[in-house]
């Protein structure tokens, strides 16, 4: 049913896009000089700009979840703050109990991998989830997940409250 | 629908792009590699690991001639091992085979307790079958860590038995002289690799 009423919005949203891209390509040709408008990926850009949650000033965009084949896999997102500063406390999963916030700080070249307490959302800003930064780690997964699968995520925030959002498996 | 609609989107950014890049735009970078260079450069490991059947695995023997790109990570790994694995996997999809077939894919687990040569063979064979997948004990990881002038792995514990381990973010690419000159870190993406993997294969000795 899910997957069916996605088709549906992306047939319906195609044409759209396809304007919007041509549209966007002409207008950087047009330009002087300025090519960084050019979309090298047009498709993603478009579809992770609709928000998968929101809840007061919060959206939650491009959500996705690594497909694994074994135990551990990681959640990336991205929180766009319309309103005052906020914090991600806790994420919940429907595939594992045990889930954590996690971030990555590389020095030298050395990527270590630790838990955090909770991720600050700045005000009128936003807080990416993305490799070799932050991430959702879920852990202790009980069977692997495969593309096609969705992940239903809690994202628990301090002022906002909880948005619930389902996360696509992606390679 | 994702398909068809990759294609014409894919064909309608190239008929347009050709218009956008006449002219006087900035000069092309096409020969230059997008890789971090190395100072000094890697020298190729002389080290003889297990691979993933168990079967030794002389690092410089086995991938004589051939670009070899060389990882040290850890199947438990969700974030930085995992994408340079699904980036290496769809650079090599894209590429013609004739070049495809001249470069190999290494991995060395920097977790051998939990990464088993049937751990790590599984988990390598979600991207490609043909990376090569090696299994050091610990004093072997060791050894090779410090002739490449590396960080041994840290633990972190996380709890419920669960642990993280520091690894290197790049992957190390040596060219047909056994030498790395550059290394890609985390982000790196399969484009990057299908630009600089042809001028990486031209790098080494020549003729």
């Amino acid at each position: 049913m899910m997957v069916k009423a996605y088709a549906r919005v992306a047939a319906l949203l195609f044409p759209a896009l396809l304007l919007a891209i041509a549209a966007l390509v002409v207008a950087s040709c047009g330009g002087d000089d300025d090519n960084s408008a050019a979309p090298t990926r047009p498709a993603s850009t478009v579809a992770a700009s609709t928000p998968a949650g929101t809840a007061g000033g919060l959206a939650i965009i491009g959500v996705s979840v690594r497909a694994t084949t074994n135990d551990v896999s990681a959640a990336y997102f991205t929180v766009k703050n319309t309103g005052p500063a906020d914090r991600l406390l806790k994420a919940v999963a429907d595939v594992t109990a045990n889930v954590q916030l996690h971030e990555v700080v590389t020095t030298g070249g050395t990527a270590k991998m630790q838990p955090v307490a909770g991720l600050d959302v700045p005000a009128n800003g936003q807080l990416e989830l993305k490799p070799g930064g932050y991430h959702v780690m879920l852990l202790d997964l009980k069977s692997p997940l495969k593309q096609g699968q969705t992940v239903k995520l809690e994202l628990r925030f301090e002022k906002a409250g909880t948005i619930t959002v389902m996360a696509p498996v992606t390679d | 629908v994702p398909g068809w609609a990759a294609i014409v989107l894919l064909a309608l950014v190239a008929l347009t792009l050709p218009a956008c890049s006449g002219g006087e735009d900035k000069p092309s970078k096409a020969n230059e590699l997008l890789g971090a260079k190395v100072e000094p450069p890697y020298d190729k490991p002389y080290e003889t690991l297990n691979d993933t059947s168990g079967k030794p695995y002389n690092i410089r023997t086995e991938t004589e001639g051939k670009l070899t790109l060389f990882y040290i990570g850890y199947t438990h790994c969700p974030d930085i091992c995992p994408l340079h694995m699904v980036e290496l996997k769809r650079a090599l999809a894209a590429l013609p085979a004739d070049t495809a077939s001249r470069v190999t894919v290494v991995f060395v687990t920097a977790d051998p307790e939990r990464d088993t040569g049937e751990v790590l063979r599984s988990w390598l064979d979600h991207f490609n079958p043909a990376f090569v997948g090696l299994v050091p004990t610990r004093q072997e990881l060791s050894e090779m860590l410090k002739h490449l002038g590396m960080n041994y792995p840290e633990r972190t514990d996380i709890g419920n038995g669960n642990y993280t381990v520091s690894h290197a973010a790049y992957v190390i690419a040596f060219a047909k002289d056994n030498v790395a000159k550059y290394v890609y870190p985390s982000g790196i993406t399969a484009d990057d690799w299908v630009h600089d993997i042809p001028l990486l294969l031209k790098e080494g000795p020549k003729k």
